[in-house]
């Protein structure tokens, strides 16, 4: 037969398309289950390290299963929340409906244009509420969770991670504990232009609505503070408001003191 | 046969060898190094690609319109590392690594062993030898990689396999880290090999 005709390469180059297209459609669908299941605990995983349920590494060391039967455990509600601070629908805490990641990306753009936000608020049986945060860095997109103390201005952990930021430079914000580890006990300074900084020399002036950028990862650092503040824009409203009245309380209760 | 057959093995491992040799897949010895699991797993990754694709070329081989035969090549293999891919997400162990190594990947396709052993070798001869020829290709070079990640994890974060071994007082060095340091390693690696074996010496 001639191999090198027309009709043959074109029936032939066909043909192992389709072959190769169903092999890997098939492949695809058996692999899906396990796959989103890994996303999953992978998603809850990072959330819980900001809330500060376990440390980074244990929840690493920690089994599929598992993780869901801690989140599980330690989640006390989940709901949504519009630009204007309310709530606008629940979340299930069922670990069959938990918003992945690639959940954020739509938000994220929602944000920008001002249309219908479904912005998700996890509060956890401890009183920490956790929001998440999406952006562009320097080579793809970075995203993570920022954990809030009750009075929800008070950071009580962050998690970041990121898709394709360069190694040993802009993947620091994920890879490095003592990145991460700075955040906790910032204040978010809710209303202010920008409500949280990341710059540098802030050891020096001591800022508690700042945090050092990372050195020679000058974009990774710029996307991941605009990622911040587009976020925390967002909800502020509802995070906000609390604050207002919780730093209020906090006065008082001093005033009371000093009487 | 037999010794034909040993020489097809033996010769990607030593005296072939696809990175120190053939200069041939340095970008991702230098990318996937920083850590011994990813570089395990990168290594295990190519060598099932190089075979794989191997196999399947050969047996197209007497069918494959010579016109056309680099774009189904690139098909086979672009289907060899998607199926890798997949499978890496799904395992619950290495879904991690598989999102540290990330482009790496599915940057296989990109890496010239994997082609270079379809044209050189699969296409010409018989299935079985082709597939050996490219687990061997595979081994070869991730036999090197590994030996680069021992050094670098080593040094440049006291871990092997993530476990610490030097003492925690022992400072890590970045510049171990950093490419470049992967870099002058494989240089390293060239030079005891050409050291070792005369044949390799240019006269």
């Amino acid at each position: 037969m001639n191999t090198n005709s027309n009709a043959y390469t074109v029936i032939y180059t066909t043909l192992v398309v389709v072959v190769v297209a169903a092999v890997l459609a098939f492949t695809a669908m058996k692999l899906k289950p396990s796959q989103s299941a890994n996303a999953k605990a992978e998603t809850l995983r990072q959330m819980m390290s900001a809330a500060g349920i376990k440390s980074t590494d244990e929840l690493y060391a920690t089994k599929n299963a598992d993780v869901l039967q801690l989140y599980a455990d330690n989640i006390e509600q989940a709901y949504t929340i519009g630009l204007d601070g309310e709530q606008n629908g629940t979340l299930s805490t069922e670990l069959k409906n938990i918003e992945l990641v690639d959940n954020l990306k739509p938000q994220n753009k929602a944000i920008k244009e001002n249309t219908g936000v479904t912005l998700p608020v996890y509060v956890f049986k401890s009183g920490v509420a956790v929001m998440p945060i999406y952006g562009a860095g320097l080579w793809g997109p970075i995203w993570g969770y920022v954990a809030f103390q009750p009075d929800h201005y008070t950071i009580a952990g962050a998690y970041f991670d990121h898709e394709s930021e360069t190694p040993g430079l802009g993947a620091k914000i994920k890879d490095e504990a003592w990145f991460r580890e700075k955040f906790i006990g910032k204040k978010v300074e809710w209303g202010a232009e920008p409500a949280f900084k990341l710059e540098k020399n802030v050891e020096a002036t001591g800022a508690e609505n700042a945090v050092d950028a990372i050195t020679g990862a000058t974009m990774t650092s710029k996307g991941l503070n605009e990622a911040l503040n587009v976020w925390f824009k967002a909800y502020e409203k509802h995070f906000g408001l609390g604050a207002f009245f919780g730093m209020l309380e906090e006065h008082e209760i001093t005033n009371e003191e000093e009487e | 046969m037999d010794k034909k057959l040993k020489e097809t093995i033996l010769n990607p491992i030593l005296k072939g060898n696809p990175i120190t040799v053939l200069i041939l897949g340095i970008c991702s010895s230098l990318a996937v190094t920083v850590q011994l699991k990813g570089a395990l797993v990168m290594a295990i990754s190519v060598t099932l690609v190089t075979g794989l694709s191997s196999l399947v070329c050969s047996l197209l081989r007497n069918s494959i319109p010579m016109r056309v035969r680099i774009i189904v090549q690139l098909v086979v293999v672009a289907m060899m590392v998607i199926l890798v891919d997949q499978v890496l997400k799904a395992g619950e162990g290495t879904y991690a690594i598989d999102k540290q190594l990330s482009v790496y990947i599915g940057l296989i396709i990109t890496n010239c062993i994997v082609m270079g052993r379809i044209e050189a070798f699969a296409l010409g001869n018989k299935p079985i030898p082709s597939l050996l020829d490219g687990l061997a290709n595979g081994v070869g070079y991730g036999l090197i990689l590994i030996i680069v990640a021992f050094f670098r994890e080593l040094l440049g974060s006291g871990t092997l396999f993530g476990l610490r071994v030097l003492p925690a007082a022992y400072v890590p060095n970045n510049l171990v880290i950093l490419p470049p340091f992967a870099l002058i390693l494989l240089g390293c690696i060239i030079w005891a090999h050409r050291a070792w074996d005369k044949d390799l010496q240019e006269k």
